[in-house]
């Protein structure tokens, strides 16, 4: 017979109840909100619920506060946000954001498993999550051209996508809107995948497409073209959107809140509206109210090229409103190049009900 | 005669008969799955936050049918060893030459320590941009992450050398040659494998690291892939699989400690 000292059992016992309660009581708790926003959430002026996002948390009562995952370091390319905050749109609906700029694919898991109601993805994830069973739903269109985009070298003479036969193309991972992007792009072009070498860089590319390690890479087209071009890098540029129609970034929510807070979804997607429909008529508004949003911009004409190059990504006769046909093709490459196994029912991924 | 509890290193904590001993293990493991499966249903955990052990399982039967678990299971154990063998050869010479010279010592040491301070994970990107995001880089950064625990347990091991019996060996006449492989090496052996032991964990972490900083092979690209896809169960499998490789080295070291060390029973 063993003799297990009552010391011991009585830890073991205790262990096992610290595990389970904690566990249990894990799960169902939110995450404690997390404001991660730059300071200067001036209260604007004619509003009386100045309630924003200070890093001290105070704010009016009765605002909800709504933490958002970015899926980006803060950038000026989130404008509509900083300009619907400034000018109180989100106020008026009874919102107050918190900035979390966490990694894309964690945002996804949070609002999939009913942790936060909203946040920023692109359209891959949204298919490559439900087909893991989580329970998401894109439900605004923010970016209506894909926003990556494949460069080279200016002397490489890589002018079109038939350009990247037999070449080596360095893109951060074998995964994700780059790498998807590219995918789409030499599919059109009727480019083989066996054709062309392509080779994960990590987020490298300048470098590694100016120490030669590969002849093309592959970026995002608002932002490393423009800040090379303005280091006197000679490069030549082809857009992804140039050729294809893919389901970019917007916003991502979960079947519960359409099912159960609607009115929520509206309210978000008013005021977000709002904030972009200003940005993109007025950008240098939108840029000003975003250095206090982005706190170490240094260079302000290479920024504004970056926001004015977004901002173009951005524009539509009806913003906010999915393209079915874009959707498609995104659920084509994914299984195209084997990374979605089933196809999903798109009419449960995307919905444009919500679209102010 | 009492029974009372041996010694020795190896002997279960729980008196009793033999048998029990080689139970344990096993027995802990199937308590641990089952704890993980009740916590999983207790909770209704959907399969991207905790996977049921039995779906991780799934994965892990297909993955090692396909191949593919032992083919980025190889890439990974490839990098690792090439990683400990570069950091082994260049830590223990450093480790050696300040251990014999007090002026090497006082120039090297202080930025060696200071070079310590700086996250492997912050360098990591660094070292992909230099080396690219091939093998080089990988190994680069398994070596640099076992370089200062096996330094250190040299250095440490030598100098646990008494200073009269070097003067002994003098007096005998023996050569350099002698008084390395007959004195100094049996005495900072043990030590030595001790900071080998350390080594050969870290450097699993070390070509993980590299491998998520830019890879497209391996087990970190496996776990970085099932994250994008949100398939948890791969990420578990690939963990599992790095746990094992991990374990494997720890275990290859400590029979190799116990063959050279047999001297000392």
């Amino acid at each position: 017979m063993i003799k297990v000292p009552v010391f011991v059992r009585l830890l073991l016992s205790l262990a096992v109840l610290a595990t389970l309660t904690a566990c249990n009581s894990g799960a169902t708790a939110a995450p404690p909100s997390n404001p991660t926003t730059a300071p200067g959430t001036a209260a604007p002026a004619g509003t009386s619920a100045g309630g924003t996002t200070a890093p001290g948390g105070t704010t009016a009562p009765g605002l909800r506060h709504i933490r958002l995952p970015m899926g980006f370091t803060p950038s000026v390319q989130f404008a509509p946000f900083y300009v619907a905050i400034e000018k109180g749109y989100f106020a008026s609906e009874g919102l107050a954001i918190d900035f979390d700029y966490s990694y894309e694919t964690d945002g996804v898991q949070l609002v999939g498993a009913g942790t936060l109601p909203f946040a920023i993805v692109s359209g891959e994830q949204v298919l490559l999550a439900r087909a893991q069973s989580l329970p998401v739903v894109y439900v605004m269109d923010w970016f209506q051209k894909f926003p990556v985009a494949v460069i080279a070298n200016a002397s490489a003479g890589i002018k079109t996508p038939a350009d990247l036969r037999g070449k080596r193309i360095g893109t951060p991972e074998l995964a994700g809107a780059n790498f998807i992007g590219m995918r789409a792009l030499l599919a059109k072009a009727g480019v083989a995948s066996a054709e062309v070498t392509v080779s994960a860089i990590g987020f490298n590319q300048a470098s590694a497409l100016q120490s030669g390690q590969v002849d093309a890479a592959v970026v995002y087209a608002n932002n490393e073209p423009i800040r090379l071009t303005a280091q006197g890098v000679a490069l030549s540029v082809i857009n992804v959107s140039d050729y294809v129609s893919l389901a970019a970034n917007g916003i991502l929510t979960n079947e519960d809140t359409v099912a159960k807070n609607p009115d929520l979804i509206r309210a978000f997607l008013r005021a977000f509206a709002h904030g972009l429909s200003d940005s993109i008529a007025n950008p240098a508004e939108a840029y000003t109210i975003s250095k206090k949003y982005v706190t170490n911009l240094t260079d302000d004409a290479v920024e504004q090229k970056v926001l004015a190059a977004t901002i173009d990504m951005w524009k539509a006769p009806h913003l906010g409103l999915s393209d079915p046909a874009a959707w498609e093709t995104m659920q084509q490459t994914l299984l195209d190049t084997k990374l979605l196994s089933q196809a999903q029912d798109l009419s449960k991924t995307y919905t444009n009900e919500f679209v102010p | 005669m009492a029974a009372v509890p041996n010694q020795s290193n190896y002997e279960s904590p729980l008196p009793g008969r033999p048998a029990w001993r080689w139970l344990v293990l096993p027995l802990s493991v199937i308590a641990g799955v089952a704890l993980w499966e009740a916590v999983v249903r207790l909770n209704h955990f959907p399969a991207f936050i905790l996977p049921l052990p039995g779906l991780v399982w799934q994965r892990f039967v297909t993955l090692l049918a396909s191949g593919d678990l032992a083919w980025h299971a190889s890439i990974t154990l490839g990098e690792v060893l090439g990683g400990l063998g570069l950091g082994l050869l260049v830590a223990t010479t450093l480790g050696y030459l300040i251990a014999k010279s007090p002026g090497l010592d006082r120039a090297l040491t202080p930025y060696l320590v200071a070079s310590q301070a700086v996250p492997i994970v912050a360098i990591a990107p660094l070292l992909v941009i230099w080396f690219g995001s091939g093998l080089r880089s990988k190994v680069l950064i398994c070596a640099l992450i076992v370089f200062f625990p096996i330094l250190i347990n040299t250095v440490v091991g030598l100098r646990s050398v008494e200073p009269d019996l070097h003067e002994l060996m003098r007096s005998l006449r023996a050569t350099r040659w002698q008084m390395f492989a007959k004195l100094d090496v049996p005495a900072a052996l043990p030590v030595w494998l001790a900071g080998l032991k350390v080594g050969a964990t870290l450097a699993v972490i070390g070509a993980v690291v590299g491998e998520l900083v830019g890879a497209d092979r391996g087990l970190g690209f496996l776990i970085n892939f099932g994250r994008g896809q949100y398939d948890m169960a791969l990420v578990f499998v690939a963990v599992t699989a790095l746990v094992a490789i991990a374990l494997a080295l720890y275990g290859l070291v400590s029979l190799l400690e116990r063959w050279l060390l047999r001297w000392k029973n």
